[in-house]
């Protein structure tokens, strides 16, 4: 199974070659980290929320904190990224002094979340520029390698990004797992970075060329927070303008077939096993091509349990599931909706509203993604994807802080 | 060089730090950085419990300092960034050799920030250390002084700046040059006698290249380290010098008379993917061992033990500090040499963890102190020896166990990846 591919290609010129996949693999726990400072419970519960809705777990490691593997980083040579030339591989986020993240100050992951920044490779101090040589920014910035979603994530509030390195920190249970260094252009990225890249922090203002005012009696506000919460979970990695909601193809879907990427590796390198692939469509709310032809509430289920909008009854999902169809047609895999599905409902309703109400329409028809024949049903299990809500805090693989 | 002391017990010697025009690669002059006008600077001999004191002039258009790499000497001594020496200033060093130290050490200028570049124009030399009662026969004794270097066409030391590519390189896998020199000559050739047993104190003053070396269809001697002579001998067939490093070799003549063998470099990796070279995995001639025709020597009868190394109790430690090495960072800071980032109390014996978080080996060094290794990755090393660096390969842990004894001061803690050290990958600790 593949993940979290999502946003590799647009941060480069040319179409991605990546293998990945994941099985949640075993592997033994390990040392005690030392823990150095007093954490806020709320705060560590709040980080807990947004490394489930941002997909951390995703590329690194499992997909529920009650599974073995939780941010503990990839476990097999499949889950590894191919970057052109360069192996870029999801490391141990757990707080393992050696193996993990266990050494870094909550500042030094901070300042990875916000700025993209090595934690191993830049100094643990408070950075207050984005030029390098400014302001604790440095000369020589290294960057995190693709396809770590910086980008996305920096578009979160400081409170936000501090809560993910206290939850990381501090909620966490230490797991010794070495995974291989990434590798990288000597230049560590930065060329990939440029603003022109990955647009501006903050992003530019609304409304853009692609968005628009939205019209009498739509809660504005609640637009511009679906906005935010396109930025941040990174919807343009995949539908078009990455971070940037000024970029062309802003969440218009894609354009051409560079665009496709396969579900899990296939080809000659996976022992011949076909390709099923993946075609990122178009969001804005154009009536025949994009959301416009979809209820809103159907868009919430989407992305609240993965159902395929064209396909699925508009109706609310009874907490009992006693609606929920008896054969779902799912989303494809390289659609990250079952971590999508832990954002609260007003988030949820509130991209719903942006996408509808907030962008304008583009006509871009995208042809529809391949499927196995069960709709992908049996890569969503409950054991393979976990449960929601998230089984709660603290699991086997959490600490109390 | 002259010594012009008076007494039995004291070595005087003038150091003059200037510039020199030599001849480093062939059929071209580079202007390098010297001492006495020699690349390598002279070697200075002296035995435990000598006095030694040292003229340092400085001719150079530039501030420098001379250290005393892993000399338990006072601090004000040290020749660290703390004592800088103004162009056209004169400073006297003047300390004891303490008994029980006898070993191979080297100087080298520390001033901040000028330390690599001073280094690798060529201002570096040995000191070697007799003891009076030295567990080994008289053998003949080889100085072997490894540098590597990089030069444009016009002969010139090849250091791009920072904000090039090519410095930005550098920056990351520290200053690594083409052609590897010893003692200053491009693959010189050592004469030996098969039979004969010679001893070799191999130096790496190199900026950042780590030497894997190997003598290929002989096997190695290794009976020393950075602080001399190991317990017992250890037979190997390579070791790893890292920047800064020393170790002593007993090379044995097991070749016929007339053949010829090789020291090698062998790859070592120790890079992250970023910048590895392309290169890396080529092996290095270092120098060719050429056999004399002559009938071979009566063997020599070594002994088996050397000298006894004390051992340092861990349930002695009253401290344990954690510092982590982190790509140019060492607990996440850099250097300031306003800022003491570790006290400890005169005469304290502390255990040190010294992590590295990064992909790429850091040698660690401490001024000032010896230490031993107590053991890497939790793996306890087998033999006792003594150490001023130590090297903390990519990912590894490293424990060591130290004792500040007899002097206070501020005492760097850095690693000896010349580029590192002058980009700030160093600490300061106040021993009181």
């Amino acid at each position: 199974m593949r993940r979290s591919v999502w946003w590799i290609r647009p941060l480069l010129a040319v179409p991605a070659i990546v293998t990945a996949a994941v099985v949640v693999a075993a592997f033994t726990g390990g040392p005690v980290s030392v823990v150095d400072g007093p954490a806020d419970p709320e705060q560590v519960l709040r980080g807990r929320q947004l490394v489930l809705e941002h997909a951390c777990s995703l590329c690194h490691g499992s997909f529920d904190p009650g599974q073995e593997g939780w941010v503990a980083g990839m476990m097999r040579p499949d889950q590894e990224f191919l970057i052109g030339p360069f192996r870029t591989r999801p490391r141990n986020l757990t707080p393992d002094n050696v193996t993990g993240i266990g050494r870094f100050s909550e500042r030094q992951i901070f300042n990875a979340l916000r700025y993209g920044l090595r934690p191993g490779e830049t100094a643990d101090v408070e950075i207050t520029a984005t030029t390098p040589g400014e302001g604790n920014f440095p000369i020589n910035p290294k960057y995190l390698a693709p396809p770590m979603p910086w980008p996305a994530w920096r578009h979160m509030s400081d409170q936000d990004l501090w809560a993910i390195a206290a939850y990381l920190k501090h909620g966490v249970a230490p797991v010794s797992h070495k995974v291989e260094d990434s590798e990288g252009p000597p230049d560590f990225w930065a060329s990939a970075y440029t603003p022109e890249e990955i647009g501006t922090l903050p992003a530019a203002a609304f409304p853009t060329a692609h968005e628009t005012e939205p019209p009498a009696g739509v809660d504005r506000a609640q637009v511009l927070r679906g906005r935010q919460v396109a930025i941040q979970h990174d919807c343009g990695g995949c539908h078009g303008g990455a971070t940037n909601p000024a970029a062309d193809g802003w969440l218009a879907g894609i354009t051409d077939s560079s665009g496709a990427f396969p579900a899990a590796a296939c080809g000659p390198d996976a022992g011949g096993k076909p390709c099923l692939w993946m075609r990122p469509r178009n969001l804005t709310p154009d009536d025949a091509t994009g959301t416009g032809r979809y209820t809103d509430r159907q868009i919430f289920n989407a992305l609240r349990y993965g159902l395929r909008p064209s396909n699925a009854t508009d109706v609310e999902i009874a907490a009992d599931r006693s609606n929920f169809p008896m054969e779902p047609d799912y989303l494809g895999l390289g659609m990250p909706w079952v971590a999508w599905r832990h954002m609260p409902d007003q988030d949820l309703w509130a991209l719903v509203a942006y996408l509808k109400h907030g962008l304008r329409p583009v006509t871009n028809e995208v042809e529809a993604s391949d499927a196995p024949p069960d709709r992908w049903a049996s890569e969503y299990t409950v054991e393979k994807i976990g449960p929601y809500p998230a089984t709660p805090f603290p699991t086997t693989y959490e600490v109390k802080p | 060089m002259a010594d012009r002391s008076s007494g039995p017990h004291t070595v005087e010697v003038t150091l003059t730090a200037g510039r020199a025009r030599v001849s480093l690669v062939p059929g071209v002059e580079t202007d390098a950085y010297a001492y006495n006008g020699m690349v390598p600077g002279p070697t200075l001999e002296v035995r435990e419990g000598d006095r030694l004191i040292v003229h340092l002039k400085n001719e150079l258009p530039e501030p420098t300092t001379v250290h005393w790499h892993g000399l338990h000497i006072p601090w004000h001594a040290d020749g660290s960034p703390f004592h800088p020496i103004p162009p056209g200033g004169q400073a006297d060093f003047d300390f004891v050799i303490p008994e029980g130290t006898a070993g191979t050490y080297w100087y080298h200028p520390h001033p901040h920030h000028l330390t690599r570049d001073q280094v690798a124009k060529g201002l570096f030399g040995a000191i070697v250390v007799r003891a009076a009662d030295d567990p080994l026969p008289p053998l003949t004794e080889k100085l072997l002084i490894l540098t590597d270097g990089r030069f444009l066409p016009d002969g010139s030391v090849d250091l791009p700046p920072l904000t090039s590519p090519e410095g930005r390189v550098d920056f990351e896998n520290g200053w690594e040059g083409d052609l590897l020199f010893v003692n200053g000559q491009l693959t010189p050739t050592i004469a030996i006698r098969s039979g004969e047993v010679q001893r070799w104190r191999v130096v790496n003053a190199s900026a950042s290249r780590v030497y894997r070396l190997a003598i290929p269809g002989q096997r190695l001697l290794h009976v020393g380290s950075d602080g001399g002579l190991f317990e017992r001998p250890v037979d190997t067939t390579e070791v790893v010098l890292s920047n800064s490093e020393r170790v002593e070799l007993l090379v044995r003549g097991t070749g016929a008379p007339g053949d010829t063998a090789v020291l090698q470099a062998l790859p070592y990796d120790r890079y992250i993917p970023q910048t590895r070279p392309a290169d890396w995995e080529e092996t290095r001639t270092l120098l060719t061992l050429a056999y004399a025709n002559d009938p071979p020597l009566e063997p020599v009868t070594l002994p088996a033990t050397l000298r006894p190394v004390g051992p340092m109790y861990t349930a002695t430690a009253t401290v344990t500090r954690v510092m982590t090495l982190t790509q140019g960072f060492i607990n996440g800071k850099t250097m300031d040499l306003a800022r003491v980032d570790q006290t400890a109390a005169l005469g304290a014996t502390e255990i040190w963890t010294i992590e590295n978080l990064v992909g790429m080996d850091h040698p660690f060094h401490l001024h000032g102190y010896r230490f031993q290794v107590i053991d890497v990755n939790g793996v306890p090393v087998t033999y006792r020896r003594w150490e001023d660096t130590v090297n903390v390969p990519k990912h590894e842990t490293v424990r060591i166990i130290v004792r500040f004894d007899d002097y206070s001061g501020k005492w760097m803690f850095h690693c000896h990846i010349l580029d590192h050290e002058v980009n700030g990958m160093m600490g300061v600790l106040e021993v009181k």
